[in-house]
């Protein structure tokens, strides 16, 4: 409801609750670094946030980023993802564990040895 | 002329008339006694002088009853004139004198103007008459005036606090909206700040409905054209029932800045009259389709749909608010929907139509003409900013964000941002662009304030750490700084 004349753009006369149909959150785990994949493309008559989605995760993207890039919030975003994950239209992706990381003093012992060589 | 005539003829007669016993008595004299002719001629005398005087008092009678006549003829004709004099008075004088107040026509104005009609109709009658007639006058327009003017001070009024409201529900909603945005991530709060912000959003429907009501527009202006489907969901956020709402259309025209809130808030309340009137269990289907004449938006409803006497009502209310709402009939529990749609539609010539729907419900059509509706190329009002990078990311690409705002795609056609951000990407594999977005992510932490890069999605940090590897023995300059920033 702002005019926000300092961007140039004019927030719709939509509130959030309607993109969502009154949900808050998403009943599947979904968290911010959740990868997202796209397995089809946008099609006429879709709800333009879930053709946005779709369009934006033609290659994989956390949830934080597609937050970021349509400037919705994360609860909104995982909403309409897990509707297109009800629908099949998208995959999630674990992120990559953090436990994969090799342990960090090994990593300045490979560093050492090899400045040393 | 016949009448006056014959009484003029009898008194001639009688005139003559007392001869006869006169010639009579003389005649019986000549032939009778001395004695007896003068007790005749005694009595003869008396006849005459008796008759005599009956004839002079009818002669004064019959002038004046002819001088009477005289008068009353007069009489009549200055009572006809009277008569006619007020006959326009009220025929023609009051009620253009009602006229002219009621369009806001300034008393002064209105009394100049009866005094130039008034020499002409009031010549030749009494001044007491006239008088009369003109303080009668001027107290009905005094009454008038005054009546019009608590009007106009009770309408200035409501407007005025309509617009206070409306400028704190303003200003609810746009915090409200910052807080969702940054509690966005805590479904809890989350879902309460959606509550709160779809109550405000009944509050400010409320606020403009008085508004309407006042005389003046509903609320906010809109400086660009805003897509159809963004007016449609609009309207949607304002009622108690949205969930209820489904909303299906392809159409991808937007609607003139000026006609956007006046037709969110027309639908508003077709929306809520079609919800709050049908099963709690039914659906409302809104759908909007491209017609000749502009856009046709249809509403309906499974309700039990309206008998054709209600349907009437329903079409009278509106006709009725079409002329202008009278604060006073809306009566102690005002249904505002219909007044306030037939003053929109007034004002802003759109159609609505009632009419009973195959599902047994009310349909309600509300065709938006040509002149309101433009194509959505023009729209960059982006609803829900979809496409839009947010304030820091925006700063630390200036050149794309020129790119984006001068394509100000609309919300519709967001289809054409994929190549844009799969470009990036096209030619390898998802990750060279996450790379990429790390390097650009971190400019502005690394230049400002290095030590929160922190606050960095955490599943980036091992990307950019790979990024640094890789980076590090090919170039220095930003690539190579970037996780050193980041370590």
């Amino acid at each position: 409801m702002s005019d926000s004349p300092q961007d140039g753009t004019e927030e719709g006369p939509e509130r959030l609750y309607v993109i969502t149909s009154g949900r808050s959150s998403a009943s599947n785990g979904l968290d911010l670094v959740t990868l997202i994949v796209a397995r089809t493309v946008p099609t006429a008559g879709m709800q333009p946030e879930h053709a946005a989605i779709l369009s934006l995760c033609q290659a994989p993207l956390s949830v934080a980023e597609i937050s970021a890039h349509i400037g919705l919030p994360v609860s909104v975003v995982s909403v309409l993802i897990s509707d297109l994950l009800d629908e099949q239209q998208v995959l999630t992706r674990p992120p990559v564990p953090p436990a994969d990381l090799p342990d960090l003093s090994l990593i300045e012992k490979v560093i050492h040895g090899l400045q040393k060589l | 002329m016949v009448q006056e005539k014959s009484p003029s003829g009898l008194p001639s007669v009688a005139v003559y008339a007392w001869l006869i016993p006169v010639v009579a008595a003389v005649t019986v004299a000549g032939l009778v006694e001395p004695s007896v002719f003068a007790a005749a001629v005694w009595i003869g005398v008396t006849a005459v002088g008796a008759v005599a005087g009956a004839a002079g008092v009818a002669v004064g009678r019959h002038r004046q009853v002819a001088q009477l006549r005289e008068e009353s003829r007069g009489q009549s004709a200055a009572l006809a004139r009277q008569q006619e004099a007020t006959a326009r008075l009220a025929d023609s004088l009051v009620p253009e004198m009602l006229t002219r107040l009621r369009l806001d026509e300034a008393p002064e104005e209105v009394l100049n103007w009866l005094t130039a009609r008034w020499s002409g109709s009031y010549s030749g009658l009494p001044s007491e008459f006239q008088q009369a007639h003109w303080a009668m006058l001027r107290t009905v327009m005094d009454a008038v005036a005054a009546e019009e003017g608590l009007r106009d001070s009770a309408q200035r009024a409501l407007v005025n606090l309509a617009r206070r409201m409306q400028a704190i529900v303003h200003q609810q909603a746009r915090e409200l909206r910052e807080m969702e945005d940054r509690h966005g991530q805590d479904p809890a709060v989350f879902g309460d700040l959606l509550r709160i912000d779809h109550n405000t959003a009944l509050t400010g429907r409320l606020a403009d409905s008085i508004a309407v009501l006042g005389g003046a527009r509903p609320g906010r202006q809109w400086n660009r054209p805003v897509p159809l489907y963004s007016v449609l969901r609009g309207a949607m956020s304002r009622i108690v029932g949205y969930e209820r709402v489904e909303l299906s259309t392809s159409t991808e025209c937007a609607v003139v800045g000026p006609a956007v809130e006046p037709l969110i808030h027309a639908l508003a309340e077709l929306l809520d009259n079609a919800t709050r009137y049908s099963p709690p269990h039914t659906k409302v289907h809104l759908t909007a389709a491209e017609v000749q004449s502009g856009v046709a938006v249809e509403i309906e409803d499974g309700g039990v749909g309206m008998s054709e006497q209600a349907r009437r009502l329903a079409e009278r209310r509106l006709e009725q608010a079409q002329q202008g709402i009278d604060l006073g009939d809306l009566g102690e529990t005002p249904r505002l929907g219909l007044a306030v749609v037939g003053r929109l539609t007034q004002a802003f010539g759109l159609q609505v139509s009632l009419r009973t729907s195959a599902y047994g419900g009310v349909r309600v059509v509300l065709v938006v003409p040509q002149q309101l509706i433009t194509s959505a190329a023009e729209a960059s009002g982006v609803a829900h900013g979809i496409g839009t990078f947010s304030g820091p990311r925006a700063a630390s690409q200036p050149g794309q964000v020129v790119s984006r705002q001068t394509a100000k795609p609309p919300a519709a056609r967001r289809l054409d941002e994929a190549p844009q951000v799969v470009e990036r990407t096209a030619n390898g594999l998802p990750q060279r662009r996450r790379r990429e977005r790390v390097a650009e992510a971190q400019a502005p932490a690394a230049n400002a304030r290095p030590a929160e890069g922190t606050q960095r999605p955490p599943g980036e940090w091992l990307t950019a750490f790979k990024t640094g590897l890789s980076a590090e023995g090919t170039s220095g300059g930003d690539d190579a700084a970037a996780p050193r920033g980041e370590q």
